[in-house]
């Protein structure tokens, strides 16, 4: 009786395994797909698939770096600004409206903090429209201020943000610091952001990655090919004749938008994980 | 020596104004004055016929008319059957996941390194999967030669021309993209539960099926909601995806065209009043949605519990 | 010179709830006082107003000569040790201790100076590359105590200090916070729930509740000569009894009745009580088991059977009831008292307390046979 219990529990821990290898196969066989088609020819991709890598990834990465039609180191270089920009934009304001209406008390303090929850997940793109108007108003079409200013207001980032102030912040702590002469700004500056930090890293990542990969609202407010972000470049690649692409080309691009955020993530992968968790959801 | 009023000196009202204003201002500007504006040109005619721009003229609810006449309601059908298509095996492989993961007595090998692989679609750029995905299923691409070689079919299949195909392919990413997210997410939620719970259970002679189904769901329930409607709003943003698969057209015969792509298209062309009130009820189904959030968040509290100021009674005036 | 002075201080919040009524309280330079009360009394308010953290409703608030109504809590000249420490948890020790002057613009020879000075009084020295983490708290109940010295405040507010300790550490730093008040020679402030603490570290303590003072005294009077029952009853532990008694006219003084207790009493004050109730308050100690007390007592007895007796180790707390109340007495434990014993207890009538039954007040005057 307990043998076959036993052996039912064996059996079940190899299904799971399975499935789990099924599923960790289906996440990364695209990508070991993408890796060897980037190392290999147009010809060679074309005559059809192979599991080995072919030899060809520095020609491909020649190529794509030098197509004067995709200009890539550009696009990397204005993904890069953008994406540096919003990171750090949406977490320092993010923790500074945090730590406003943490520490302070005044009247509006709690309609404040209920609209902000309410606007949480509101996506950008019901306002889309609006916003192409206002950038053109402001002449700022073609520019990439549109693409990072707004980050200023991140809801959800304000969200993780109050959730670790309030688990890792004692007020104490803020009052010995106006004890000990600090200005209020002082005091978040060299008390509060110190003490936030594991918690403003971890945003910096998910919102750097986030501006790295958006499309819909850089697509619209840029069309100038030098202030092309990644992901427009992609896209216009699929706009273009497909078939008479060089396909070692294609893949190269695709490599070069993903690749540098998964090795990123593979050295960080602990503490993102651990952080996808933490202020999205109590208990 | 009544009525002394501004204690400058210790007063700290000001500076909570002071640090809350940025994200304000920046809200109002880049959020809030966009929106409102989107919601007047509703109501207006403004489109650019030929080299012509005609309006802006007030025009009612016409918009809304047109809209509802035109095949809104087709592109609203294919958000959901896309969004539902990849959400169902998502919520389903999430919970498996999540309640193995967490289950004690399954040694489950590598558990890390599962969950960081689950996790990695998450961090990919939509388009560039999306280009990657188009590259491999086109008609002769790595996915068809494979089959073929393989033997299982005998000329390639085109993924991108059928329906079922195209729909498939994009529920399909959007499931690879979000499940391991949704997994990291419940994994959390179960880890939460007391732990004495589920002894408590197991002394009152309760089998793993029923400790999964009377006290895990039960207890995730709250986060079980979040996870629903955040993925419903994220279904109704889906953009990138179907928008280069299928070139923006949405092929085959418009049947993985998402309201967001039909905004776009509106948008490129300029028909300011038709993007603007597809935008206004998105804007709404969206309002609604985020009272959901807010409520499965705020379930028990008001969100602001918690503050660490123990001596202050009655002075939080929260 | 920093003396402080409450003058007609109102705290009310912005909710509209009054926490501190009408305070006037007066505490001299170098003086150590401590405020204590239950929790909710206003004794931490009334603190963090001094340190500037609260603002003040109405009335004034003096530092020395200083109206401080309006300054901010840096230009007090004042430093604070709070409850939880509130160590700055990403700055090492030495770094916390520094800081205040490193915002001051203290030449940087003078920190140094200064923060080694308080690390070698406190025995701080071998910790000042440590992070907080890495501390005890002991250790850490230290730095706070060494941030706020570094600083030569004119005074010194201490916020429970003691409460996160455990209870053999806490002894030690009651003597070592006092004697650290001696060496510095400025005036403390100190907020505690704990009236031990309370006796045995202020030289004058401020016994509140519901934010009004009950009574601020040497501790010595505080527990001879209570002003009130909230006093008598909150300080001294255990509890004093009271028990509720008939006054009656007996010759030149008076007689109070319990049951078959009989006490006689001088108080002048009870002329206006005969025939009526007053509370009578015995300390657990003042009711002696002593053969010769008892003999001498005549009707002043109080006779009990013995609900519970607890061995404290040098003495035996017995529990029983008496004229429907719960009382406790102190003896030494070479009486060998069991439960279910009867026993007779004799007041010593030198240390009855006399209270008016409604307004609670102490009934002075001449408390002798």
């Amino acid at each position: 009786m307990r043998e076959t219990k036993e052996k039912r529990g064996v059996a079940f821990t190899i299904f799971v395994h399975m499935v789990l290898i099924f599923l960790a196969f289906l996440c990364l066989f695209f990508f070991y797909i993408l890796i060897i088609n980037s190392t290999r020819d147009h010809y060679q991709i074309q005559k059809g698939f192979s599991f080995l890598p072919g030899t060809h990834f520095m020609e491909n990465l020649h190529n794509v770096l030098n197509d004067a039609n995709i200009p890539v180191v550009s696009g990397i270089k204005n993904s890069l600004l953008v994406s540096v920009g919003a990171a750090v934009l949406a977490t320092y304001f993010s923790a500074l409206t945090a730590y406003g209406l943490y520490a302070y008390d005044f009247k509006l303090k709690k309609p404040a903090f209920i609209f902000i929850m309410l606007i949480l997940s509101m996506p950008t793109q019901v306002s889309a429209l609006g916003f192409v108007r206002l950038v053109e108003k402001m002449n700022m079409m073609n520019t990439l201020w549109p693409l990072f200013l707004p980050s200023i207001a991140a809801p959800a980032v304000f969200y993780f943000m109050y959730s670790y102030i309030q688990a890792s912040l004692p007020m104490e702590l803020v009052e010995a610091a106006r004890m000990d002469g600090c200005s209020e700004f002082g005091t978040f500056n060299r008390i509060v952001l110190p003490i936030m930090k594991p918690a403003i890293a971890v945003q910096a990542i998910f919102t750097f990655v986030q501006t790295w990969n958006t499309y819909f609202i850089p697509a619209l407010i840029i069309s100038d090919n030098s202030k092309k972000t990644l992901p427009i470049l992609i896209a216009s690649l699929r706009s273009a004749d497909f078939l008479k692409f060089d396909m070692g080309k294609v893949y190269m691009l695709i490599t070069v938008a993903i690749v540098p955020i998964i090795i990123v993530y593979l050295l960080l992968s602990r503490f993102i994980v651990a952080g996808v968790t933490l202020g999205g959801v109590k208990e | 020596m009544k009525g002394r009023s501004g204690n400058k000196g210790v007063s700290y009202a000001k500076w909570g104004y002071i640090f809350i204003a940025p994200f304000f201002i920046a809200f109002f500007i880049f959020q809030l004055i966009p929106l409102v504006s989107t919601i007047y040109y509703s109501f207006f005619e403004y489109y650019r016929s030929g080299l012509k721009i005609i309006g802006p003229n007030p025009v009612g609810f016409d918009n809304y008319k047109a809209l509802f006449d035109s095949d809104f309601l087709k592109y609203m059908g294919n958000t959901l059957i896309l969004w539902i298509s990849g959400f169902i095996p998502q919520i389903f492989v999430s919970l498996l996941l999540a309640a193995w993961f967490t289950d004690l007595r399954l040694r489950i090998r590598g558990k890390q390194f599962f969950k960081v692989v689950i996790y990695m679609p998450n961090l990919i750029m939509a388009s560039a999967f999306a280009m990657l995905f188009f590259a491999l299923f086109s008609d002769n691409g790595p996915v068809n030669g494979f089959l073929m070689s393989a033997g299982i079919i005998d000329k390639p299949f085109r993924f991108l021309s059928s329906v079922v195909g195209a729909r498939g392919l994009v529920a399909l990413m959007n499931f690879l993209m979000w499940f391991g997210n949704t997994t990291i997410l419940l994994m959390a939620a179960v880890m939460g539960i007391n732990p004495a719970l589920f002894e408590a259970a197991e002394l009152d002679g309760c089998s793993h099926l029923q400790m999964f189904f009377k006290i895990t769901l039960p207890m995730i329930r709250p986060i079980l909601v979040y996870v629903l409607i955040t993925s419903m709003i994220g279904g109704l943003q889906m953009f990138d995806v179907p928008q280069i698969l299928t070139n923006g057209n949405g092929n085959p015969n418009r049947t993985v065209t998402t309201i967001i792509m039909y905004l776009n298209n509106h948008l490129y062309s300029k028909n300011y009043c038709m993007a603007s009130s597809v935008s206004v009820i998105l804007f709404l189904i969206c309002a609604v949605l985020c009272i959901g959030v807010y409520f499965s968040l705020n379930s028990g509290d008001d969100g602001m519990g918690g503050k660490k100021r123990k001596k202050k009674k009655g002075g939080v005036s929260v | 010179m920093a003396s402080i002075s409450f003058k007609h201080v109102v705290k009310t919040y912005d909710n509209g709830v009054t926490v501190i009524p009408d305070l006037n309280l007066d505490i001299n330079d170098k003086e150590f006082v401590v405020l204590v009360g239950p929790s909710g009394c206003g004794k931490s308010t009334t603190l963090r107003m001094i340190a500037g953290l609260e603002s003040i409703s109405e009335g004034d608030l003096y530092i020395g000569d200083r109206l401080v109504n309006d300054v901010a809590p840096k230009n007090r000249d004042i430093a604070m040790v709070f409850q939880s420490y509130a160590l700055y948890p990403h700055m090492t020790v030495y770094k916390n201790m520094s800081f205040a002057l490193e915002l001051k613009k203290t030449p940087k020879e003078e920190i140094d100076k200064k923060v080694h000075e308080a690390a070698r009084i406190l025995e701080l020295e071998p910790y000042l590359d440590r992070k907080p983490k890495a501390l005890s708290g002991g250790q850490r109940q230290r730095v706070a105590l060494g941030r706020a010295m570094v600083r030569d405040p004119e005074v010194f507010l201490l916020d429970e200090p003691l409460s996160n300790l455990d209870a053999k550490l806490r002894t030690e730093m009651r003597s070592q916070i006092a004697a650290l008040h001696k060496r510095l020679q400025t005036t403390f402030v100190y907020v505690t729930h704990d009236q031990t603490e309370a006796m045995t570290m202020g030289d004058r303590i401020c016994v509140m509740k519901e934010g009004v003072i009950q009574q601020f005294d040497i501790p010595q009077k505080l527990y001879n000569k209570p002003d009130n029952m909230f006093v008598a009853g909150f300080i001294g532990s255990p509890q004093m009894n009271f028990l509720p008694a008939l006054v009656e006219k007996a010759g030149e003084g008076f007689m109070l009745s319990v049951d078959s207790c009989r006490v006689p009493v001088s108080v002048a004050g009870l002329a206006d009580y005969v025939g009526k109730e007053v509370i009578l308050g015995i300390r657990p100690e003042d009711l002696h088991i002593e053969a010769d007390m008892v003999e001498a007592s005549g009707h002043a007895l109080i006779e009990a059977r013995i609900d519970l007796a607890e061995m404290m180790g040098s003495e035996i707390y017995l529990y029983y009831q008496f004229g429907g109340q719960k009382m406790i007495s102190r003896i030494p434990s070479k009486y060998d008292v069991k439960e279910g014993d009867r026993v007779c207890l004799a007041p010593d009538l030198e240390k009855l307390h006399i209270f008016d039954k409604d307004t609670e007040k102490a009934i002075h005057q001449t408390l002798s046979v």
